[in-house]
């Protein structure tokens, strides 16, 4: 690859919108680091033909979320990845039991929707405007508001479960 | 946790993890060697023993295909060349829609479609390899008594003892596999309908 620097420079800058990806399509550690590894590959494998016609980080989305659907596959044929003590600990990981166990309750939130919501409710989290999520996901701008009119419907409702 | 409040505890996570980078060059490099290897290597290697075997099988009947006097071992012999040829097509063609989401171009509709009709497909593939093995475990032993053992099963006492036992054998296997066939298909029905409303 020609942009190999260019490659480890929008990965590392990017590294944080990749772990939380994988963090939420996933249920184990072990699982999690197996798809943020696919994600980057996934992601070398396209680097070459990514033409600038959109943002970075839209298209760093849309192959994330598109790996993580493949890997809702994976537990059939797990794949051979870099083994786990190589890989560096999640950001979440600091000391602070208290934001881990607020981010762990997070996560437990967005993992309750279902796999269309995830990915929506994802992008909004990440301050995406409903066009920007429109343009990512593929729904229109106005099915993205009354979807996360409805995300916000279940969370209430989760609240007073 | 409301979706407001979730955003703030969202943008503060964000805020740690972009405070906390830890991937290094060489990681990265690593990650996709790593990858590359066992796409371009390992990629359906089960299917691809079991396909050899398939085929190293049929070639075997087809050349001793004159060895099958009568005419059911002949209908034995060439449904099981038939079977042993469209078992491994099939297996290979369950994998290629499983695994036929592209992760580049497509938007998450687009991918949540492909993988929920995929998933159709494949079920109906798998159940079909599934009638195919059935039908093979019942023809196969006619034509390979009589091309390695040189005797006409059939009129064995014990071939009925076989047929019911392999009966049995499938109806159970068949009522497991047919179960977790129905939460796959279950999953992709969900999937649909999630993206329809």
């Amino acid at each position: 690859m020609q942009n190999k620097n260019e490659f480890i420079r929008v990965v590392q800058e990017n590294e944080g919108l990749i772990y939380k990806v994988a963090k939420l399509y996933t249920d184990s550690r072990e699982d999690e680091q197996d798809l943020y590894q696919e994600i980057i590959y996934q992601l070398w494998k396209s680097f070459d033909g990514f033409r600038n016609e959109s943002k970075i980080s839209t298209w760093m989305y849309r192959i994330a979320l598109n790996t993580s659907i493949v890997h809702l596959n994976r537990e059939r044929r797990k794949g051979k990845y870099v083994p786990i003590d190589e890989m560096p600990a999640p950001p979440s990981d600091n000391g602070n039991t208290l934001k881990a166990e607020r981010i762990e309750a997070l996560y437990a939130h967005i993992k309750n929707l279902n796999t269309v919501e995830k990915g929506i409710v994802l992008l909004y989290l990440e301050g995406k405007s409903y066009e920007e999520i429109a343009g990512i996901t593929g729904f229109s701008v106005s099915n993205v508001g009354t979807r996360l009119g409805r995300i916000k419907q279940k969370l209430s409702s989760q609240i007073k479960k | 946790m409301k979706l407001e409040e979730m955003k703030i505890a969202w943008e503060e996570m964000s805020a740690d993890i972009g405070r906390q980078k830890k991937i290094t060059d060489s990681l990265i490099i690593k990650m996709t060697q790593i990858n590359y290897r066992n796409k371009t290597l390992k990629i359906a290697v089960p299917e691809t023993i079991g396909s050899f075997g398939c085929m190293a099988m049929a070639l075997y009947i087809a050349i001793h295909f004159q060895e099958l006097h009568t005419w059911y071992l002949q209908g034995c012999g060439l449904i099981t060349l038939i079977t042993l040829v469209l078992l491994p097509i099939i297996s290979f063609r369950s994998i290629y829609v499983i695994t036929a989401v592209q992760v580049e171009g497509n938007k998450y509709k687009e991918s949540l479609l492909q993988y929920a009709n995929g998933k159709k497909k494949f079920v109906a593939l798998q159940k079909m390899n599934f009638y195919l093995g059935a039908i093979l475990l019942v023809v196969i032993l006619p034509v390979t008594g009589q091309l390695i053992g040189g005797k006409d099963v059939f009129k064995q006492h014990w071939i009925w003892l076989w047929f019911s036992t392999s009966f049995i054998f499938f109806y159970i296997l068949a009522g497991r596999i047919f179960r977790k066939y129905v939460n796959i298909i279950t999953e992709a029905q969900t999937i649909l309908r999630e993206l329809e409303e």
